[in-house]
């Protein structure tokens, strides 16, 4: 699948922010986290979650339309994505008023916010893991990496200490992801005969594509560069993501949000680099009208 | 809304022949001319007439060849492909603005383009390629089996079918009714086993492909006879002999 910038930056910037958003509620209900820290992530996260949905209408081609997606949750996962995403910001929102007026008492609508905020992030990945066309996606890991990850990478800001058991965990799905894809794509039901019908097994070559060129179809759901360079990307992705995060926080301290800040955008970096391949991985299943093979 | 309806009167569909299709493209090209002339966005091309051409179509005609396991040649077959209008169409549900739907009457899978904000999810949940987004107007593009021609009651009788149907030279390509028993489409369909394009995939599509029938031997028999000795006797078999020797 095409790996559009727009859509991996939006999974991963909107994962972190409504991340983050998770771990406020979680702490501000335990008390473990000053008013200060409740504004101020509270405001990182939201601001973080609608970057990641601004960045998400680039891809639109007809943006104008786009307030129309709120219509219909009652089947599509984009629909209550969208939907999931808007509450979510509303009850940061009423949370902040109640927290800034210092009405901390009831910390109820921090903890909504964050059930909502995780939901959220399971609507996203619902998105992809919904589409039987695309194998190595619809899978429950699917889900859970995109949960786990949202977690784990807001972890490092909030609680290192938590964030350490978190990308251990994060680095053994990280690998079953990546074994299940493996696996689909080597035991794929769907072939060259069954895309045309044939109910045993033949030798089929196609001999000329349908169009002289490229077309939406071949540039959308047709790519290969990242079956080429996986092994090394994968690589790439668990040192940025994990090793290195790691690293620095069994050698450094962290006694301020600054460091924890810039582990996060490393880890950032590496789960870009994975979900990069998450999409230029994945394949579709109108590839094999075009397979030579 | 985009849940899927029960189509429970009529399932309008295409049956087609990959036996009698020959790849000429006339459905391509009759399918672009009439879906870029009436009421929708037309199906837009860029860069038409210079390098690396790009352009909306909503029937492709792949070239295929499969090999006969017993004589090792290569048979080849054309395969025209555009919207299967399925029963259980992923392309729908997915739809977040509501643009996407089928027709209750009918069951046709439709686009409506004053909805569509040109996302892109229903042509990644089509495991067939049936819907391209056209890059020019930003709406998503399908086959509506021509509704605008079907529906059309100014048109004589005989004009009421797809266009790919129309112009069809070989009469590859019918439509019709697959939810009749009795219709033309669902008795060929019966009759020569029609089968439905990667059934694993759970669409349930109601356009039908009849598969090319397996050649018979008749090439491998003539080329064997070519180069044998020839079985004849009496003065044709002096005549043999005698054009061996020279």
């Amino acid at each position: 699948m095409h790996p559009a910038p727009s859509i991996i930056l939006f999974t991963i910037l909107s994962g972190f922010g409504f991340g983050v958003i998770a771990w406020v509620g979680f702490l501000q209900y335990f008390s473990l986290i000053s008013s200060l820290e409740v504004i101020a992530f509270s405001i990182l996260g939201g601001f973080l979650a609608v970057i990641g949905l601004i960045s998400s209408t680039f891809h639109l081609a007809n943006k104008i339309n786009a307030i129309k997606s709120f219509s219909q949750w009652r089947s599509s996962w984009l629909s209550r994505e969208a939907v999931a995403s808007i509450v979510s910001l509303l009850l940061v929102f009423i949370n902040l008023i109640i927290v800034y007026f210092g009405k901390n008492t009831v910390p109820l609508i921090g903890i909504i916010a964050s059930l909502f905020s995780i939901v959220t992030v399971f609507t996203t990945s619902m998105i992809y893991a919904q589409l039987r066309s695309v194998p190595s996606w619809n899978t429950l890991l699917t889900p859970f990496i995109f949960i786990l990850a949202a977690l784990v990478g807001a972890a490092i800001l909030l609680r290192p200490d938590y964030a350490l058991y978190g990308l251990a965990v994060l680095l053994v799905i990280q690998f079953l992801f990546w074994l299940y894809r493996d696996q689909t794509e080597k035991n794929m039901k769907t072939n060259i005969s069954t895309a045309l019908g044939f109910t045993e097994e033949s030798s089929i070559r196609s001999f000329d594509k349908a169009h002289t060129n490229q077309n939406y179809l071949l540039n959308e759901m047709v790519y290969k560069i990242g079956r080429k360079h996986s092994r090394r990307l994968r690589y790439l992705s668990v040192l940025f993501s994990i090793f290195i995060p790691v690293s620095i926080m069994l050698l450094v301290r962290f006694d301020t949000y600054v460091v924890g800040a810039i582990v996060s955008v490393i880890h950032l970096l590496g789960m870009y680099f994975s979900r990069w391949l998450f999409f230029a991985e994945a394949r579709h299943a109108v590839s094999f009208y075009y397979d030579r093979s | 809304m985009t849940n899927l309806p029960k189509c429970e009167n009529k399932k309008l569909g295409l049956l087609i022949d990959l036996d009698i299709c020959v790849g000429c493209h006339a459905c391509v090209v009759s399918c672009k001319e009439w879906n870029s002339s009436g009421d929708t966005k037309q199906l837009s091309d860029i860069n038409a007439h210079q390098k690396e051409p790009i352009g909306t179509f909503l029937n492709h005609v792949h070239s295929f060849e499969k090999e006969n396991k017993e004589n090792n040649e290569s048979e080849p077959f054309y395969f025209p492909k555009s919207c299967l209008h399925c029963e259980d169409a992923p392309c729908v549900t997915v739809c977040p603005t509501g643009a996407s739907y089928k027709r209750p009457e009918d069951g046709i899978v439709l686009v409506n383009e004053e909805d569509c904000m040109g996302c892109g999810l229903c042509a990644w949940a089509c495991p067939y390629g049936a819907r391209e987004l056209d890059l020019l107007s930003g709406v998503m593009k399908k086959c509506t089996l021509c509704v605008d021609r079907i529906d059309n009651h100014d048109l004589p009788e005989e004009d009421r079918v797809p266009a790919c149907v129309k112009s069809c030279p070989t009469g590859a390509r019918s439509f019709g009714d697959f939810n009749d028993p009795n219709s033309k489409v669902s008795k060929i369909a019966k009759e020569r086993e029609g089968v439905d394009l990667m059934p694993e995939m759970k669409t349930k599509p109601v356009n039908k492909y009849l598969l090319p029938r397996i050649k018979s031997n008749f090439d491998k028999e003539f080329n064997e006879e070519e180069n044998s000795d020839l079985n004849v006797s009496g003065f044709l078999s002096w005549v043999d002999k005698a054009l061996d020797k020279l």
